[in-house]
């Protein structure tokens, strides 16, 4: 049989791509909720609009897409100039059919160094930006941290395209109109989730579908949990407002010429979560003080934690804790890198206040063990299994940005001081239960060079 | 880093919920070796609960093979534990653990000593043996709460509580291959309901 050109490009990943497996039954147990009309896109991809805000516990909490998906990839052909303006093409028509909201889609394409190394190293030498802070490229490889496990992958796909909506079928839409019809990659891996629920009350999707999918702990999991670890995630203060994490409105990056102005930084992993260790291991106000901080009070049972501006611990807590205590608290680690010590004007003319998220989190729950597709299902460890976990997507300003909060996490804080634990801890909090098996950084280019940045300049 | 969790006299914590009713105990069950649970009552001198069934291929006779701790405290506390390890791969290792405890005169969740030694310095909290309920569960003549975080013998089980006779009791079992959460919590449940209560000897 002689096979297409399509199906030599796309490979295995044919059959994979529009199929929905486990994650249909989440149209099934749940509906889209209301969303805002959508705004004018902006340059930046990594935004996207009408996201509705719900109230908990005295808190705003944003509603995130139900469904998540991210396609990774290797660029496969030599015309890279029609290559540019396919894709292009296809992103276009994407935008023409679904507003830029939830109830639309989202799209988002990021670019990895084995692209710029390999496709435009010379325009990439003079274009991609420079962390200032740190005196190196803003876009750099993946490292393995001090908690990471000795075989997390550390991957080098040239393309990531995430894809969030309400609905399937507008994924199933975008993952056809780019990767199947434009034939221009090989599809390394397909990965899949899905977030919210529970915020009207009733049981959340990560409940009913670990339970579903008869995942280890499942019943552990609190019924209105938005995440599967039990706590509400996605608290607007504890996200980025709007240009935060772009390249250039901290001042951490040097953008030559402005070309990826509006641009921002990515990193993708995947992270197993152990659910029996963590609901089983941990009684509620371990919980609370491995994942916030230690002795926290709040009322037993509490999902949505307030981590307002306000409740941003310093690095001076955080030793005084590990010092006495032998434990520190997640989020409390990260902040004294996370949130803006002190107030900045943003280069966009916006007076940033102290204690303000950097990152711009867009992970998701899934049941992936550790993708739904790979091309190389023996190096990344495939199992038909369902398994408990997360697709961590966060967008930094920069890729050492990201690395000083992941190092924070573990104890290494921004002032250098080192909290000394052993991997997988119980004092380093919830890092215990937590397995990272994939990671690599992308460069996230604004809206007007996202399809094959920089080809233009070869 | 290191963690161990030692259990130390109880402190007045009530225990939420869980007591014994005054129905009668389940008929047809039968101890499988009822002399060695009459001894342990009579020892301490308050009722005990015998376990007619466990899972396979556990016995609940005290002094078996599988009774890998016995052990009765000053304070006339007692656990028994009941354990079968394989440590083939795959389909053939595994662990079936079950610990059945009895507090005479103490209705309070003792308290344990939590032991984190991180960086060489030792770090001691005073938590809870029995932690997290999650709901009753009933038997003939029990009413038992479920707790999911247990310290001690009971670290990683699914622990059901109860109170008799104005003493605690507990059954819990170990969340291991080949078993997962649920399938602990329907063991436990089965395991429950074939309890026969030994009273001390006059």
């Amino acid at each position: 049989m002689k096979l297409t050109r399509k199906q030599v490009v796309v490979g295995a990943a044919a059959g994979a791509i529009g199929a929905a497996g486990i994650y249909e039954t989440v149209d099934r147990l749940t509906t889209a909720p209301a969303r805002p009309p959508a705004a004018e896109p902006g340059p930046e991809q990594h935004l996207l609009g009408g996201q509705s805000i719900v109230r908990e516990n005295g808190a705003e909490v944003i509603v995130p897409p139900l469904h998540h998906e991210i396609v990774t990839a290797t660029v496969e052909t030599e015309d890279l100039r029609d290559a540019k303006q396919r894709l292009e093409q296809a992103l276009a028509g994407l935008e023409e059919r679904y507003p830029l909201t939830p109830a639309g889609l989202g799209v988002t394409v990021a670019w990895g160094l084995p692209y710029f190394r390999r496709y435009v190293p010379a325009p990439a030498q003079t274009y991609l930006p420079r962390d200032r802070r740190a005196e190196k490229p803003a876009l750099l490889d993946a490292i393995r941290f001090p908690s990471d496990p000795a075989d997390t992958i550390l991957e080098q796909n040239d393309v990531a395209v995430l894809l969030r909506s309400d609905r399937l079928d507008h994924i199933a839409d975008a993952e056809h109109a780019l990767f199947d019809k434009t034939g221009l990659f090989r599809v390394t891996s397909i990965r899949k989730g899905f977030a919210g629920g529970g915020f009207d009350g009733g049981t959340s999707l990560p409940k009913q579908m670990a339970v579903a999918a008869g995942v280890g702990g499942a019943d552990l999991i609190p019924d209105t949990a938005e995440l599967f670890m039990g706590f509400t995630s996605t608290l607007v203060a504890n996200l980025g407002p709007d240009h935060i994490a772009n390249l250039e409105t901290l001042g951490l990056a040097l953008v030559p010429d402005g070309y990826f102005r509006g641009g921002t930084h990515m990193h993708l992993s995947h992270i197993a979560e152990d659910l029996e260790a963590w609901y089983l291991n941990f009684a509620y106000d371990e919980r609370v003080d491995t994942m916030f901080r230690p002795n926290l009070k709040v009322k037993p049972g509490t999902q949505t934690v307030p981590q307002g501006p306000e409740e941003v611990a310093t690095s001076a807590e955080v030793v005084h804790d590990y010092r006495t205590l032998g434990t520190i608290g997640h989020s409390q680690a990260i902040q004294p890198s996370s949130r803006l010590q002190e107030d900045y004007l943003g280069e966009d003319g916006t007076l940033y206040k102290k204690g303000t998220a950097i990152p711009q989190r867009a992970d998701f729950n899934t049941l992936d063990n550790p993708f739904f597709w790979s091309a190389d299902p023996k190096r990344d460890r495939m199992s038909t299994t369902p398994a408990a976990g997360v697709h961590f997507v966060v967008f930094n300003p920069t890729s050492d940005d990201f690395h000083r909060n992941r190092m924070a996490m573990d104890g290494a804080l921004p002032d250098g001081t080192k909290l000394k634990f052993e991997p997988h801890s119980r004092g380093q909090g919830f890092n215990s239960v937590l397995t990272t098996t994939h990671r690599q950084n992308f460069l996230v280019p604004p809206r007007r060079h996202r399809s094959f940045p920089l080809v233009e300049r070869l | 880093m290191g963690r161990l969790a030692i259990p130390v006299l109880a402190v007045a914590i009530a225990l939420g919920a869980g007591a014994a009713s005054s129905a009668a105990p389940p008929k047809g069950l039968v101890c499988p070796n009822k002399a060695s649970w009459q001894k342990l009552a009579d020892r301490i001198k308050a009722p005990v609960y015998c376990p007619a069934w466990l899972p396979d291929p556990l016995v609940g006779t005290i002094g078996n093979r599988w009774n890998n701790i016995n052990s009765v405290s000053p304070d006339r506390s007692y656990l028994e534990s009941f354990v079968w390890q394989e440590t083939g791969g795959g389909a053939a290792g595994g662990e079936l653990h079950v610990n059945l405890r009895g507090y005479p005169g103490r209705t309070t969740i003792p308290i344990c000593n939590e032991i984190n030694t991180v960086n060489g310095k030792t770090h001691t909290v005073n938590v809870p043996c029995f932690a997290d309920p999650s709901g009753t569960v009933r038997a003939p003549g029990i009413v038992a709460t479920m707790y999911t975080v247990n310290q001690d013998a009971d670290q990683w089980h699914v622990l059901l509580a109860w109170r008799h006779t104005g003493g605690l009791y507990t059954l819990s079992e170990h969340v291991a291959p080949p078993l997962d959460f649920d399938k602990v919590v329907a063991y436990l449940k089965q395991e429950l309901n074939a309890l026969v209560l030994i009273k001390p000897t006059a």
